[in-house]
Formats: C-alpha cells, sequence, structure tokens
C-alpha cells in the first residue's frame, strides 16, 4: 500500500492505518462513519480518559458511577439523585436555539435514562462581549432555546451562572446540568444483563439532521465553518415530553434490561456502548429503523442525531407490553435489532450486511492518547474588554462600581425569569440566591446545586485556580446548611493538541481530583468538551462544577437575601489568605502582574459545614450567603436585594489591605444576617466549632455605609447613594438586553 | 363520612402542571382529584373541571389551538354551559379562550420573552366558585410563568366585559401588555374562570404567601353550599 489513507469523515490518518491494521482491510463506507463516531474526542475520551482515572468516584452514598448515562447517589433512606452535566458548546455556537434547546433536552434524556424523575435544571453560560451584536444574539438565542425545552417538558431550571468574557467570543460554553429523583429499587442501568435481549428504538424519527455532530465538535472550528448548519440537531420538547413519560413508565413497570439515550453519535454509540459493556454483540437492522426520510443511507441513520430517541434493550416476552405503551404516547417504537453473543457490531439493511466490525475494535481500542504537555511560558493573552486600567489608582467605591457596571457584575434576573423555575413546586429557593434548592418531598429532605465555572484563576494557576472551584461549591452549599453528596463536572477546554491546553487540563484535572478527594466529594458523573478553538485560539482553561449538598430539614432552608432591616451581619469562616489572584476584581483591572491565587484553608474549610447546620438547625439565621464573585462589597448588596431600600451599615477594625476585605473571593467565607440577640449563642457556636467569626455591622434602611481604619489607623468612611448602587446591579446586564429598537 | 366533591383535572398531551394541580386540589379535604383523559368524552359525575398549565401540544401551531379541538373539550363545553365551575390555569386559560368558551384572545408577551415571576394583583370579582373566599379589593401576591398571557379583546367586548365584571384579577405592575391589566376573567355567568397566574404553586407556606390556597377553598365552599340547596330543595 503506497497511498496514504483518506477519510471521507476526517478521521486523522494515523487513525486510518490503525483501523486497517486492526481490521486487516479497508474499511467500508459505513464502517468507516462508525469508526468516525465512535473514535471522535467526544465519544472516546481519547485525549483525556488516562487523566480522568484520577478522580474518585467511590463514596458509601454512591449508586451508580461513571460508565452510566448519570451518576446516582443515595439521599433519603429509599430514594437517590440521578445528575449530570454535558456540555453543547460547538452546536449552540452554530445555531444557538437549537444547540441550547437539545442540550437541555440531551441531559434530561441521560436523567431519565437511568429511571430517575428529572426535577432541575441549571446552566453555565460563557460568551464573549456583549458588546458584539453577535454576541448579544447567541446569548438571548440560547436563553430562549433552554427556555422553549426546558419550560415546555416541565422541569424547572431553578438556577445558573452568566459569564462574559472576549475570549469566549469564537466559542461560547454552553453546559447543562439535570437532577432527577429515582427510587433505589427502580434504578436504571446501561448494562444489560446476559439474556437474549432485542433492541427496541423508542421516540422521535430519525432524519438527517445532526449526522456527524459528535465528529463535529471534536475538532476546531475555522473561518469558512458555513456548512455545518445540518450538523445541529433540532430539539422537539414536545416529543421529548412523551419521550420521558413512556420511558418511565417502561422502567416503572420493569420491562427494560438497559437504556440508553441516542445522544452523540445516536443509534451507534447507543448500541455498541450497551453491547460493550455486557462483552457481547449487536446487530441493527436499520431498515427497521423509524425514518422521516426514507431514503437515508444507513450511515446517515446510524450517524444521525436526531433528538428525542431512546435505545432500550429488552426481552422478547416485553416487546409487545412497551409497543403498546409507545403508542398511547404517541411516539414511535419499533424493534430495531439483537443482542448476539458474537461481539460484533453488525449493521444490515434487511438481509444485505453494511458493516461487521468487532465491538473492541470501537471502544476498548479506540485510541488512547497520553498526548504531550507542556507549561505555559507566558501567560494566557490578556482579556482585552477593557483599555488598560491604572490598577491602584481608584478608590474603593469606584472599583465597586465598574464591578457593577460590567454585565458580569450585575443581576442575572433578565436571564431567569425566562425560565419556568417553579413548576413541579419543588423549588425552595429559586434563582437570586447563591445556590438552588430542590425539595426532595422525602424524609424532609432537600438537594442544593452549587455551580461553579469561573476560569480567572485557573487563567492565573490551572490546578490551584481548579481547586478554588471545588472549594466554592462546598462553601455555597454550607452557607444553607447541606453537605456535599457528589459532584459532576464538565471540563471545557481548547484543543489537546496544543501541549499548553494538555498541561492545563491535567493540571486542572488533578486539582480538581485532589480537592474533591480532601473533601470526600464523589466525582460520579462528567463530560469533555475540548476543541473550543477557532482559527487557532483556545478558551482559557473552563472546568465547570456542578456540587449536589443533602439538607437534612426541607423547613430550615435559609434563603440568600433579606427585607429586614436591623439584623446583625457577620462574617464567618478563614480569612488566612486573601490573595485577589484570579478573582473578578483581577480579571476586571488585568493587572499585568497579578498577585496570587488565594490557598484554601482546608482544616477550616472542612469545619464550615457542621458549624453551618448547627446554626441553622436551631433557626437562628435570617439569610446566608457566601463571599461570591466581586468579594464582600457585591456579595452585601446580594444579601439586602430583598427589599429596594435595604442596606447595610459596616463598621469594621484596621485593614490591613482594605482591597483584599473588599473585593477578595477567597473560599471558606460566609457573611450571615441575624436577630441581634443571637450574637452571643453564635460566638459561642463558633468558638466550638473554631471557625474564626466576625461581626460585621448590620443591614440598614437606606444607607450604605461602610467605616474601617486604613493600615495607618486613620478612620476612612464608604458612604454610596444606595438606590444608585441597586440600580446598578439591577440594569448591567438587563439593561443592555432590554435597549433593543 | 360525606362523600368528596369530586374535580376532574384534564391532561393534554404536553400538559405539565398536572401534578401540582393534583397536589393543590388533595390539599382541601373536602375536594377528590380525578384524572380526565384529553380523549374523555364524558366524564362521571364531576362536580368542576380544571385545566391545568403546560405546552399542551408543544404550544404547535398556536398555544392551546389543538388543545380546544380535542374530544375532551366538547364535554368541558357542556359542563360549563350547564353552568358548572371550570378553571383554566395559564395553558388551561388558553384553551379556553381557543375554545370560545372564554371571550379574548392571549397574544405572545409584549417583551417577547418567557416571564417566570411574581406577581402583586388585585382580586376584583369574588362572585366566582372560585373566588367566593376573597374580598372585593385584596390584594394578593402569585407567579406567573407564561409566553403568552396579554390579554387582547375588542374595545367592544372589553367595555361588554367591563360592564358585567367579568374581571376576576388584575396586575398591579402589567408584566405582559394585557389589556387593562387583566390577569383573570370569568364567562358571563360566572361559572367559568380562566386565569394566567398560578394558584395552585402557592398553596404551601414553605416560600412566599400561600396566596393561591383560597382558589381551591373557595371551590370547596361553593360545591358545599350546592350540595345544601340541592339538599334543601330535594321534595
Amino acid at each position: 500500500m503506497t497511498a496514504v489513507p483518506t477519510s471521507r469523515f476526517r478521521i486523522p490518518a494515523p487513525e486510518m492505518e490503525r483501523i486497517r491494521t486492526l481490521l486487516g482491510r479497508d474499511p467500508n463506507l459505513t464502517e468507516e462513519a462508525v469508526f468516525s463516531a465512535l473514535w471522535s474526542e467526544h465519544c472516546s475520551y481519547k485525549s483525556s480518559r488516562i487523566h480522568l482515572r484520577k478522580f474518585s468516584s467511590k463514596g458509601p452514598r454512591v449508586l451508580m458511577g461513571p460508565g452510566e448515562n448519570a451518576g446516582v447517589v443515595r439521599v433519603t433512606s429509599r430514594t437517590g439523585i440521578a445528575f449530570k452535566m454535558e456540555s453543547h458548546n460547538h452546536p449552540s455556537y452554530i445555531e444557538p436555539f437549537q444547540g441550547a434547546a437539545t442540550g437541555v433536552g440531551g441531559i434530561l434524556r441521560d436523567i431519565f435514562a437511568m429511571g430517575a424523575r428529572p426535577v432541575a435544571l441549571t446552566n453555565s453560560l460563557v460568551f464573549g462581549s456583549l458588546r458584539q451584536p453577535r454576541q448579544m444574539t447567541l446569548f438571548r438565542r440560547v436563553v430562549a432555546g433552554i427556555a422553549a425545552y426546558g419550560n415546555a417538558i416541565g422541569v424547572p431550571t431553578v438556577g445558573g451562572e452568566v459569564w462574559f468574557d472576549e475570549r469566549y467570543s469564537k466559542n461560547i460554553l454552553v453546559n447543562a446540568f439535570a437532577l432527577g429523583v429515582v427510587d433505589e429499587d427502580g434504578i436504571m442501568s446501561a448494562v444489560p444483563p446476559p439474556k437474549p435481549l432485542l433492541a427496541v428504538y423508542l421516540g422521535n424519527k430519525t432524519g438527517r439532521d445532526g449526522v456527524s455532530g459528535a465528529a463535529m465538535a471534536s475538532r476546531s472550528f475555522t473561518g469558512g465553518d458555513t456548512d455545518l448548519r445540518p450538523q445541529v440537531q433540532v430539539a422537539d420538547p414536545f416529543v421529548g415530553k412523551k419521550v420521558m413519560e413512556a420511558t418511565l413508565r417502561i422502567i416503572r413497570e420493569g420491562l427494560a434490561g438497559a437504556i440508553q439515550d441516542m445522544g452523540a453519535a445516536g443509534l451507534t454509540s447507543s448500541s455498541v456502548e450497551m453491547a460493550s459493556k455486557a462483552s457481547l454483540g449487536i446487530e441493527i437492522d436499520v431498515e427497521r429503523v423509524p425514518l422521516r426520510d426514507p431514503s437515508m443511507e444507513p450511515w446517515e441513520v446510524l450517524l444521525s442525531e436526531s433528538q428525542e430517541r431512546m435505545l432500550l434493550l429488552v426481552e422478547e416476552s416485553r416487546v409487545e407490553r412497551i409497543l403498546a405503551i409507545a403508542s398511547d404516547s404517541q411516539v414511535s417504537a419499533a424493534v430495531v435489532g439483537r443482542i448476539i453473543t458474537d461481539p460484533v457490531f453488525r449493521v444490515r439493511k434487511g438481509e444485505a450486511v453494511f458493516a461487521e466490525i468487532p465491538v473492541p475494535f470501537l471502544t476498548e481500542e479506540a485510541p488512547c492518547y497520553d498526548r504531550p504537555a507542556r507549561d505555559r511560558a507566558l501567560p494566557l493573552s490578556p482579556t482585552a474588554h477593557h483599555a488598560p486600567s491604572e490598577a491602584g489608582r481608584h478608590s474603593i467605591a469606584e472599583l465597586f462600581h465598574r464591578l457593577l457596571d460590567h454585565p458580569n457584575g450585575g443581576a442575572a434576573d433578565w436571564i431567569s425569569r425566562q425560565f419556568d423555575f417553579e413548576v413541579g413546586t419543588r423549588t425552595l429557593l429559586p434563582p437570586g440566591h447563591d445556590v438552588a434548592v430542590v425539595d426532595l418531598r422525602e424524609e424532609e429532605r432537600a438537594v442544593a446545586i452549587s455551580m461553579a465555572g469561573f476560569s480567572h484563576p485557573l487563567t492565573r494557576d490551572p490546578g490551584l485556580g481548579a481547586m478554588l472551584l471545588v472549594a466554592k461549591c462546598v462553601t455555597d452549599l454550607a452557607a444553607v446548611g447541606s453537605w456535599p453528596v457528589g459532584m459532576t463536572d464538565c471540563l471545557n477546554f481548547g484543543n489537546p493538541e496544543r501541549p499548553e491546553t494538555m498541561s492545563d487540563f491535567i493540571q486542572a484535572v488533578e486539582g480538581i481530583a485532589e480537592a474533591s478527594r480532601r473533601l470526600g466529594i464523589p466525582v460520579v458523573s462528567g463530560n469533555v468538551s475540548f476543541y473550543n478553538e477557532t482559527d487557532g485560539l483556545s478558551i482559557p482553561p473552563t472546568p465547570i462544577l456542578a456540587t449536589c449538598g443533602l439538607l437534612s430539614s426541607r423547613r430550615r432552608v435559609v434563603p440568600g437575601k433579606t427585607t429586614r432591616p436591623g439584623l446583625s451581619l457577620a462574617l464567618v469562616g478563614s480569612s488566612t489568605d486573601l490573595s485577589l489572584g484570579g478573582s473578578y476584581l483581577d480579571w476586571i483591572l488585568e493587572d499585568p502582574e497579578p498577585g496570587s491565587v488565594p490557598l484554601v484553608d482546608w482544616e477550616t474549610l472542612g469545619r464550615l459545614q457542621p458549624f453551618m447546620s448547627a446554626i441553622l438547625a436551631d433557626g437562628r439565621i435570617c439569610a446566608s450567603r457566601a463571599i461570591g464573585r466581586g468579594g464582600l462589597l457585591r456579595t452585601l448588596l446580594q444579601l439586602v436585594s430583598g427589599d429596594a431600600t435595604l442596606g447595610v451599615a459596616l463598621s469594621l477594625p484596621r485593614l490591613e489591605d482594605p482591597l483584599e476585605t473588599f473585593f477578595s473571593e477567597a473560599p471558606g467565607r460566609i457573611l450571615l444576617a441575624f436577630e441581634p440577640d443571637q450574637l452571643r449563642t453564635l460566638e459561642e457556636t463558633a468558638l466550638e466549632f473554631r471557625i474564626p467569626f466576625q461581626r460585621v455591622g448590620s443591614t440598614a434602611p437606606r444607607l450604605w455605609t461602610i467605616r474601617y481604619r486604613d493600615r495607618e489607623g486613620r478612620v476612612k468612611e464608604l458612604t454610596d447613594n444606595l438606590e444608585q448602587l441597586k440600580r446598578r446591579y439591577a440594569v448591567s446586564l438587563a439593561g443592555q438586553m432590554e435597549d433593543l429598537p | 363520612m360525606p362523600s368528596r366533591h369530586r374535580v376532574g383535572i384534564v391532561r393534554f398531551p404536553g400538559t405539565n402542571c398536572d401534578l401540582d394541580t393534583w397536589e393543590a386540589v388533595s390539599l382541601i379535604p373536602e375536594l377528590e382529584p380525578v384524572w380526565i383523559s384529553h380523549k374523555d368524552r364524558q366524564g362521571s359525575d364531576l362536580s368542576a373541571i380544571v385545566l391545568p398549565g403546560g405546552f399542551s401540544y408543544g404550544d404547535y401551531l398556536r398555544t392551546g389551538i389543538i388543545a380546544a379541538r380535542s374530544p375532551v373539550m366538547d364535554m368541558v363545553g357542556s359542563f360549563a354551559e350547564s353552568g358548572l365551575p371550570v378553571l383554566g390555569i395559564c395553558n388551561g386559560f388558553q384553551i379556553l379562550v381557543e375554545a370560545g368558551i372564554l371571550p379574548g384572545t392571549l397574544l405572545p408577551n409584549s417583551g417577547r420573552t418567557f416571564l417566570c415571576q411574581e406577581e402583586a394583583l388585585v382580586m376584583e370579582n369574588c362572585r366566582t366558585p372560585f373566588t367566593t373566599l376573597f374580598v372585593p379589593g385584596t390584594p394578593l401576591t402569585l407567579p406567573i410563568a407564561h409566553q403568552e398571557g396579554r390579554f387582547f379583546i375588542d374595545p367592544d367586548q372589553l367595555q361588554e366585559i367591563e360592564k358585567k365584571g367579568q374581571v376576576l384579577l388584575r396586575y398591579l405592575n402589567n408584566p405582559n401588555g394585557s389589556e387593562r391589566e387583566i390577569a383573570g376573567l370569568a364567562n358571563g355567568a360566572g361559572n367559568v374562570v380562566g386565569l394566567m397566574p398560578h394558584p395552585e404553586r402557592r398553596v404551601r407556606s414553605l416560600f412566599g404567601r400561600p396566596d393561591g390556597l383560597a382558589f381551591f377553598r373557595s371551590l370547596a365552599l361553593h360545591l358545599d353550599r350546592q350540595k345544601l340547596r340541592t339538599v334543601e330543595t330535594a321534595p
């Protein structure tokens, strides 16, 4: 053989060689299509697999870990929560509405494939600067797409985060998280039992939409990517709901042996992956697949990513009942194949065989790379969202205004009010608090969800930055008195073939792995999104985490804001390292010589949660909020956002470094609001738990006054117009979005 | 033990506030929720019917229009005509106007986006089966969650519904551009009610005021009174 094998499906030449070697022949068109999908980065995790092993998914509560559609963690004596997060970055950039909507639909299918009824959605969105009209459109349409799917299917979108940063203009991030509730004895698996099973297709008919989507999401964009639109799938939440109800009913009646949703690489990946987990083979007859267009080629049927489809492996005796349920639910269903003992993936169209590949070639033998990594010599590209500023020359008040005036510092109401966050009436803490809390309706328990995906600490230090994200989640969860029970992640990175990106990735994975191990949080599911790169420019390292916490009493949920004047305010938690490196202030100022990323005080952080549980159990706290984006000042403003006229009067001691005090985002600190007569008890409890406790002031009507002494002991006072501060916060995002002609 | 009043809850494909509505009805001891399918042509022994919110038929074509033509709506129509209580919430309201059981129409919100937020409201008409426990002028807070909630009606009809006192609820800060801030409406006879806000989402006191509970309590009271009247007038 002399010619370099080229691929019609953009399989790299060395991998084509490998395929030829494995098969001992040239793959035909259908086989090549199958390889292109299953060997894609998206399906095979070929660049990340060896690193993901560093995560620990073990824990006494873990019922299902990686390898399933979603992880499941036990939360009451008989129920579990199934949760997972996934990216839909590439499709959302090409077609924001459908891309985002199908992202939501896809993650929901992962949840109900486990037998869990979805009860909450959240999302993490990252865009370029809103100064660009294109970003404005992307943002508007992504939000509308998420709303269209979540609202219609009736699963509340209870929280999320958003970030605008020039460096994401060509590669926006749309990560969706879903959580469902499942009876422990009703958990479904994607691993079939060793029985002769039939493959039943359930859901929407297959069309040409999304053909090769997984491969598309596994490479970088280039300037001329105008031909990719057909690779984006189209969402249909109405069919999605019918498929969800039918699937849950089938699982409830115990009719299925294994279920997987047809997500990336559709029928191919779902059938091959399930067969592979049982070390068996599977035969699919494309002629029996319900099609929208009968002229579709077998390879198109195999690679289609048409939405709202599930693949079930079932015993023959159950087929009739399943088809009856499908017909009653008005969704298509058909027997499309069967499990075979010979471990091959065989594709037929009637009698003709179109592909025959040993299953291990597609899974275990898929490439697995230990890609070279090299630390960055230079810091990442500047953020360039503002002209370089002269840090240090601004007053604290001016800096605070700048933080609030950027859309990143504003209220996110414009987003959250487009999401039905209450349908299902389980939402105990809706958007606008730090974490979302959802009622489990069992044993008085509730579950809290914290999202953390701020990339700036990682651009300063990928390893330490990633640890900060974990610590932030845990602090958020502690603020409502919940303890972390499980984590899922979506690792958004650039091109793994670049050693710098790979180095960022490895450090971030190790950071998350170490921090979660320290805190005993199992990482039960996850997703990697590489190739967030356009024309050679990669996004900053952006792992996005979602951590679930358990609350033992839903009646003690404490809000993240208050309406009441005259409450005392205190700051609890460790303040040993309040470095500003990687903070929102650092990002705004673009400091060319940034400070270091704060080190987490793990010891104190570990005691923070039991302390918070203790004081919340006594009902002593009126509001509580973790110090988050923008530091103490912005968190204070959010804490009093319950009422338009409520402000604060603070009196602080001598401050070594006022900038750090007011703007540090070091995790592990929580702001509390409580009745003044609780002060002594709280101080005593804090002492008992060895948690630093500092009374800082009170909530006060119509006031924004902060007194402190500077390094030299001089009295300083920061007084601001409360009404204007609230206005800045309210309009910095919403104002941009509503000024339409 | 006296039998409870059976309240039919209609489920269309795409309805998604069905379970919430079921729970709200279940909270009232005098009421017994029963499922009604979109295919049912008759409901046995029902005292009232509720059309819950959601996205019936995926809001395809136009919100509520497909559901308004499904078999169950003939039954709902004659039920309403016979003077029995019917409540449509959100998409249920949209279906009732599409079916011509309530006047007017519900257009896309003036801001063109979905809106999920609490709204301050004022109760005006307390003579319907769902509002007997309210006092006219009562302020209340209920959540809205819709994309097509802008109530519109031609000026003549508007004058008529205002004159007849068919307006039930008005928004204090009109969120969607509704004519005359109308958030809830009754038919001429007063037995059919449509609400854009969601009373079934405010029946517990875990968060927010349970302002929605009184709608379901009112229904129970109304049905009890009806029953009493029937018993009294019986020979």
